[in-house]
């Protein structure tokens, strides 16, 4: 995909999404990220947080906005019949991990890996399980291969999920409340993971709970609350010195005492 | 009145075709009764309402009746109106095929509910096309979930095969109170009848819990 340096990676304009009639998720919401950011998104459950990440992964319709992603019309619903447009191709350059790990329990951790290439780009069997066996190894999975899904730790299943997400190249990762399900001694791991991706300056979008991996990894953090961005700034400011007085409140809540 | 068992020994040819009979019979109507399950367990799931409507039907009416009453309309009603001679195994094959249908239909359905929206959307999340996440996905986890139950179907269609032998088909059952009829023996008879049935359907059932503990443990689905 090619792109001007300036130009941003993902345009969210004016977006609304609605669960039936009375349920309004997203109000309105302009988000615009930029190559390489990795931006955090933080606030109270019920916010709209998840929902703008199945929204961008194409999982649920919108009623009405639009997301351009790498310069390119993504994904609207401007039309007089309401529909959700998706462009499929686009979509495939975007990876998310979910909460629940979402592996295919019947298939073994390298099989979980090489499906999507194979069966998506044409890859040939060999290739892809080279290229996923060298993932798994960078991820400390080597020895898991032929291992299936419940034999694995959550933190195992979730990197294996990260890696099966990477195995498609994707320009842009989604990370829905990754280490919320896990045991608290295996959440390092998965963070770990996330900070090596982050090393390599690949762009994402993380919906956490967790702020101290939120300082850690975000170059930008996003308050959501009510389905608006309440706050948008870098980490120091939206974590550390909020201007937003909801901001503040939900950070003193989450932190006790802000620091 | 002493009981005599060595008078089986004297009857065992006639058993035995009487048990491959059953077997055959049991065999067939589940290889033709567990397709034609998938199939009823997709269109009762199928956005056609007339497809779900027809399905149901179809389910109702035979988890509704009795065996036998099925078995005998097939084999004196079916005939009449379709102006054909039906054959004992005809009829039998064609009532405990849809019989079997119906339950295996609960089955597959059962278990193609059970596959949980997450996997959909890993599927999407991965682009994967309609055809492979049908193929790849949810196909082998609704058969794999679907193994003990049916496994518990086939058991039962088994057992339940014995109604045939009040149409008249030669089969283990019909064998055994034939001989017992005959030699006045009906304890020793039907006890050893009962004892065959007992020894096939019995390692069927400990394979159901073996299927549960070491496929589905492992796969944990």
């Amino acid at each position: 995909m090619t792109m001007s340096f300036s130009a941003p990676l993902v345009k969210i304009q004016s977006l609304h999404k609605s669960y039936g009639p009375h349920i309004q998720v997203l109000k309105g919401l302009d988000i615009e990220m930029k190559p390489g950011e990795r931006v955090v998104v933080i606030g109270p459950s019920g916010g709209g947080k998840s929902t703008l990440l199945r929204v961008m992964m194409g999982l649920e319709k919108i009623d009405s906005g639009s997301i351009r992603f790498g310069g390119k019309p993504y994904i609207s619903s401007e039309s007089a019949d309401k529909k959700t447009e998706i462009d499929t191709e686009v979509r495939r350059s975007i990876g998310m991990v979910f909460q629940h790990y979402t592996l295919f329990p019947h298939l073994s951790v390298i099989q979980n890996l090489i499906l999507a290439p194979c069966k998506v780009r044409g890859e040939a069997k060999a290739s892809a399980t080279k290229r996923a066996q060298a993932l798994l190894e960078r991820f400390g999975l080597g020895a898991k291969a032929n291992a299936y899904p419940a034999q694995l730790s959550g933190g195992q299943k979730q990197r294996v999920a990260i890696a099966r997400a990477l195995m498609l190249d994707p320009k842009l990762m989604l990370f829905d409340e990754v280490t919320s399900a896990l045991d608290p001694e295996l959440v390092a791991e998965v963070e770990q993971v996330i900070l090596q991706l982050a090393a390599q300056d690949m762009p994402m979008m993380i919906v956490t709970h967790d702020m101290w991996f939120a300082k850690n990894i975000a170059s930008r953090v996003i308050f959501c609350a009510g389905g608006v961005v309440v706050e948008d700034g870098p980490p120091e400011q939206v974590l550390g010195a909020p201007k937003e007085e909801r901001t503040k409140d939900f950070i003193d809540r989450v932190f006790h005492i802000r620091h | 009145m002493a009981l005599d068992f060595s008078i089986i020994l004297r009857f065992q040819e006639a058993l035995l075709l009487g048990l491959w009979m059953t077997v055959k019979l049991t065999l067939i109507c589940i290889v033709l009764g567990c397709s034609l399950g998938f199939f009823i367990g997709l269109a009762r799931t199928s956005r056609s309402a007339l497809l779900r409507a027809v399905s149901s039907v179809y389910v109702e009416f035979f988890r509704g009746t009795p065996v036998l009453v099925q078995l005998f309309w097939i084999f004196f009603c079916l005939p009449l109106i379709l102006g054909v001679e039906l054959s004992n195994l005809t009829s039998g094959v064609i009532a405990l095929t849809l019989y079997m249908g119906a339950i295996t239909s609960e089955t597959f359905r059962a278990s193609l509910k059970s596959i949980g929206p997450e996997q959909l959307d890993a599927c999407v999340a991965l682009g994967l096309p309609r055809r492979v996440q049908v193929t790849n996905v949810i196909l082998p986890q609704a058969v794999l979930r679907a193994v003990p139950t049916l496994l518990s179907n086939c058991v039962s269609l088994f057992k339940e095969s014995a109604l045939v032998s009040a149409v008249g088909m030669a089969d283990l059952m019909f064998v055994g109170q034939n001989i017992s009829n005959n030699t006045a023996r009906p304890i020793e008879v039907l006890t050893v009848v009962a004892l065959i049935y007992f020894l096939i359907a019995f390692p069927l059932t400990r394979a159901v819990t073996l299927v549960e503990r070491r496929v589905l443990t492992k796969l944990a689905i």
